[in-house]
């Protein structure tokens, strides 16, 4: 039996319900916004004693003043004479909780008179109904953090089923830039997943897009600041306090291809960076992505399509065109587009194949437009380094930064991976049975206004279906309310870091009581609100530092690599596959080349990683005949000269 | 806790550990009971206000002359040293009374409920001395105009029974007003006994002073006690004449009278003088008389027990329309006192 902390209470003006009472306690009970209460009635309901369980949503304290005027009057206007008074006001501590479960379920009843303790660590599994799927063999419970209040210290669980599928599904998590919630949150829950997702649920992997900064580029380099109470809670939640083990990261290269467009560019991290470049076949599924309704009217989505399949990856010749094409690469479409155009003026059409010249020129214009708009991403030779679909392994994490990308070229990437993701677990193909898809920002990706975008038709996809599939949404935004609803109603489970006001004000926190909206603008870091399926009420905690090198530190601990030349830039990538390439060696293998040839050779090479990297790389530049010197010739004699005076000569 | 009146306790309501009897027993055991008036039992809502609402006849406001204990006249003395926080504890009662019924012949069926406490002060906070009030609820009849099959109800149902007649002849019937005057000067004095008896059981068990609501000259043993002081807040019996009355109205806030003693045959001799809590137009505003025990009175002492009483100005004892004159110990006994009354 735990100590009394206080009692119930109810008025006919303030009464209480089946799902909320009123208790008071004394003056220095340890009993906040947040806290978990369990109470024991007093009359009988069936034979049972009920006992309900509540959590702490509004707290109120006053004295029995009629006036804050008769307090004046009593001092003589003098507050620094308050302490003199030989008797403290009577000043009373009432709070209101909301229930969290009723025990017995039924007949459902309004929380009757009792005493009010503080919950212990069985009070919290039954109050938030994780005794339900916690413990025991089948148990599924993610720890997602430590509920404190008073001497209680009880690890708070999600249910693996309602938090991954296929129960419910998606994460959603808010809270204001810079105070270590969303990144850290997902961080550190990533972790708990893959610690405690059961091996009988399928294997599972997390694909991360670092959309801004540094923040996601040090997953697999070790914390530098956890302390003693953040490996404490690693271990009170059964949670190795390490970084990742299984990290591999992808990102396009700059728009002049020497090096990979991401802040993870040191060297001595490079052994999982690879690139990601996608040629004309991979882009032009997801040519909608990068072509708004004004570009794409029906007669040019028409021409699109024939594009698609009858043009690409196929040997295509037709009477108007000079000579056969087998379009493969950007290039080649442009060459393919470049001969029509010649081959319909030469004979003076004015449509080809149903599709008018101005048509058929605006598409050229608009694809052809594509890698430059996504210089560094896609290729105009066609070259493909991809994430390894189909070889998913369980417990990785594949991060792809692309933070430094121009938006167009962030939406591809999106489309195409969760694309690519949705398929492959369709088809039972990927390597893994769940993936965890994190995106920040999701406010820019699905705001609850402006034009609706393949980007934010595909979230709403996800959203709605994903969870069937094993693909799981977990995203992040400051302010929840301009995430569309149907994206953010969607996740069952949702997270909630300090909060700005204003965005409290917005009707979607109407629900809360104002001292849970109060808190939650003043949550310190590492403390939660946690919305889940089982919880009928949010319920706070706190959890560790992620266990992982901050965006910050890292850049500080791995500077950035300098703006590199084409001959560094190909060492440095060639040197991943083969330790013994050398500066030197590459200045004198391409001394000849062509800075573009030079860039597909080093894509090739590492796409196909041979076991001679130096003759593949080689290989791939066009043999070239040496220059020799004019000073190694024979010298011919020169002719005489004529005389000065010679009237004929020249 | 009160003497469990009269058998009481057998029937109940608990409030704060605290057994009574309550309206709604009185009203159950009545109505399972045979002799039920035409209608049947009910309580009475209309015409029958609470007691202690009633307009009732009182004594004029009068002087009286007393005896001069500290110089040769009553004269006001200047205390020149701050307020003193002395008290320890706090003693208050309260009454309440409702007509349940009236009986044929206009005899009124009242339930009594009386209640005092000690709050003592501990750490500038108030707390239960011992724990628990005195409580007592009684049904209040003129038993020899009441039908016995009603009395044996009571009886029957563990109802303690106060006789307002004491024991009177009243064959010839009575007017109902006097009944109702009877039965309150009978509830009265019964708030009166349990207030006498908490003080005297704090005076033989503690060394430190309460501050008492009312005079304390009919407190008993406690009248005797240098622990007790009594803090008097109505002033119908003015204890002064002549130039007196003056010395009285014009006393300044933190000024008090000398003293003089108090002496009635049926009650303790105490001495007694007037103190100024503060400043106002009204003669009686934030005035209240102070009786100690006679013996234990030296001019010294009236001016320490003086700044004691003038400590407990604050809190303001508001809402309360007596605030000016009532010490917020007090105040906090009646509310205690309220909430957990039956």
């Amino acid at each position: 039996m735990t100590t009394v902390l206080g009692r119930v209470v109810a008025t006919e003006r303030r009464p209480n319900t089946p799902h909320e009472f009123h208790f008071w306690t004394a003056l220095d009970s340890p009993v906040g916004i947040g806290t978990i209460v369990r109470v024991e009635g007093a009359t009988p309901v069936n034979g049972a004693l009920p006992v309900a369980f509540g959590v702490v949503t509004e707290g109120f304290g006053y004295t029995d003043l009629d006036t804050p005027l008769h307090d004046v009057l009593g001092h003589d206007g003098q507050p620094g004479s308050a302490h003199q008074s030989p008797t403290r006001r009577t000043e009373i501590r009432l709070y209101t909780a909301a229930v969290l479960r009723h025990v017995p379920e039924e007949p459902l009843q309004p929380v009757g008179m009792g005493t009010v303790h503080l919950a212990d660590d069985a009070d919290v599994a039954a109050a938030l109904r994780m005794d339900g799927y916690a413990f025991g063999e089948n148990k599924t419970a993610i720890p997602v953090g430590l509920y404190r209040a008073g001497a209680t210290s009880s690890p708070v669980h999600l249910d693996a089923d309602f938090l991954l599928g296929p129960e419910a599904a998606h994460l959603n998590i808010s809270g204001v830039s810079g105070l270590a919630t969303k990144t850290s949150a997902v961080e550190w829950l990533l972790a708990s997943i893959f610690a405690h997702f059961p091996e009988k649920k399928g294997r599972v992997a997390a694909v991360c897009f670092n959309v801004k900064g540094p923040d996601l580029c040090f997953l697999d380099q070790p914390a530098t600041r956890l302390d003693d109470s953040d490996r404490a809670l690693y271990e009170t939640l059964g949670v190795p306090a390490e970084p990742f083990q299984n990290v591999h990261y992808y990102a396009p290269y700059t728009a002049r291809g020497y090096a990979l467009n991401t802040l993870r560019s040191n060297e001595a991290l490079a052994h999982n960076v690879h690139p990601l470049t996608w040629g004309l076949r991979e882009v032009l599924q997801f040519a909608e992505v990068l072509l708004n309704k004004d570009d794409i009217d029906a007669k040019a989505d028409a021409l699109i399509d024939f594009i698609k399949e009858r043009v690409v990856d196929q040997p295509f010749s037709d009477s108007v065109l000079e000579h056969d094409h087998t379009v493969q690469s950007f290039g080649e479409l442009e060459g393919w587009f470049r001969d029509l155009l010649h081959g319909m003026e030469a004979k003076n059409q004015e449509s080809w194949r149903t599709h008018h010249v101005a048509t058929i020129r605006k598409v050229r214009n608009r694809l052809t437009n594509i890698s430059t708009r996504c210089r560094g991403l896609v290729t105009d030779d066609g070259t493909v380094s991809d994430l390894p679909f189909g070889a998913f392994e369980d417990r990785a994490v594949y991060v792809v930064d692309v933070a430094n990308l121009e938006e167009d070229a962030q939406d591809l990437i999106f489309a195409r991976i969760v694309s690519q993701l949705r398929e492959r677990l369709e088809s039972r193909t990927l390597g893994v049975d769940h993936v965890v898809v994190f995106v920040d920002e999701l406010n820019k990706y699905a705001p609850s206004d402006g034009p609706d975008t393949y980007v934010r038709a595909m979230l709403l996809d996800i959203a709605e279906r994903g969870r069937y599939l094993g693909l799981v949404l977990f995203a992040a935004q400051q302010f929840r309310s301009q995430v569309h609803r149907r994206v953010v109603g969607n996740c069952g489970t949702a997270l909630f870091g300090r909060m700005d006001p204003d965005e409290l004000a917005t009707p979607g926190y109407a629900t809360l009581s104002p001292a849970t909206r109060t808190k939650l603008s003043t949550l310190e870091k590492g403390q939660l609100m946690v919305r889940h399926p089982h919880f009928t009420q949010p319920v706070f905690v706190r959890f560790p530092r992620p266990a992982v090198l901050s965006g910050r530190e890292g850049v500080e601990k791995f500077p950035q690599a300098l703006e590199q030349t084409l001959e560094s830039a190909v060492t440095r990538a060639l040197r991943v596959l083969d330790p013994s390439v050398t500066l030197d060696w590459v200045k004198e293998s391409i001394a000849l080349a062509e800075e573009d040839e030079v860039i597909r050779a080093r894509n090739k090479t590492q796409m196909a990683k041979p076991e001679d990297v130096k003759s593949y790389f080689r290989s791939q530049l066009k043999r070239r005949v040496a220059p020799k010197s004019t000073e190694s010739r024979a010298r011919v004699a020169p002719l005489k000269s004529s005389p000065p005076d010679d009237p004929y000569s020249f | 806790m009160a003497p469990a009146a009269d058998g009481a306790g057998a029937v109940g309501v608990t409030a704060v550990g605290v057994t009574a009897v309550g309206v709604a027993d009185v009203l159950r055991a009545l109505r399972a009971a045979p002799g039920a008036p035409e209608g049947g039992w009910r309580l009475e809502t209309t015409g029958a206000p609470s007691l202690e609402r009633m307009a009732l006849e009182m004594e004029p406001p009068r002087l009286e002359a007393a005896l001069p204990i500290e110089g040769e006249a009553l004269s006001y003395r200047v205390l020149d040293a701050e307020p003193l926080a002395g008290f320890h504890a706090f003693l208050d009662g309260i009454q309440s009374t409702r007509v349940l019924q009236y009986l044929p012949g206009g005899v009124p069926l009242i339930f009594g409920t009386v209640a005092a406490v000690v709050r003592e002060r501990r750490d500038r906070e108030l707390h239960t001395w011992n724990g628990e009030p005195d409580l007592s609820t009684r049904v209040y009849v003129p038993t020899a105009l009441t039908p016995a099959e009603h009395l044996r109800t009571f009886d029957a149902a563990g109802i303690p029974v106060h006789d307002t007649l004491d024991g009177a002849d009243a064959s010839d019937g009575q007017h109902p007003q006097l009944l109702l005057t009877l039965a309150r000067t009978a509830v009265q004095r019964e708030r009166e006994r349990l207030e006498t008896s908490l003080a005297e059981r704090w005076c033989a068990t503690r060394d430190q002073s309460v501050y008492v609501d009312g005079g304390i000259s009919g407190a008993g043993l406690a009248a005797r006690s240098p622990h007790a002081v009594g803090v008097v807040k109505s002033h119908r019996t003015l204890y002064a004449s002549g130039d007196g009355v003056g010395v009285i109205t014009r006393l300044r806030a933190g000024q008090r009278t000398t003293a003089f003693e108090i002496r009635s045959a049926r009650r303790t001799a105490v001495a007694s003088w007037y103190l100024r809590l503060r400043d106002g137009g009204d003669p009686m505003f934030a005035l209240v008389r102070i009786e100690v025990a006679r013996d234990t009175f030296t001019a010294e002492r009236a001016d320490e027990v003086s700044r004691w009483v003038l400590a407990e100005r604050t809190p303001l004892a508001l809402p309360d329309q007596r605030w000016h004159t009532m010490a917020y110990g007090i105040a906090d006994c009646e509310r205690y006192l309220r909430a957990i009354a039956p």
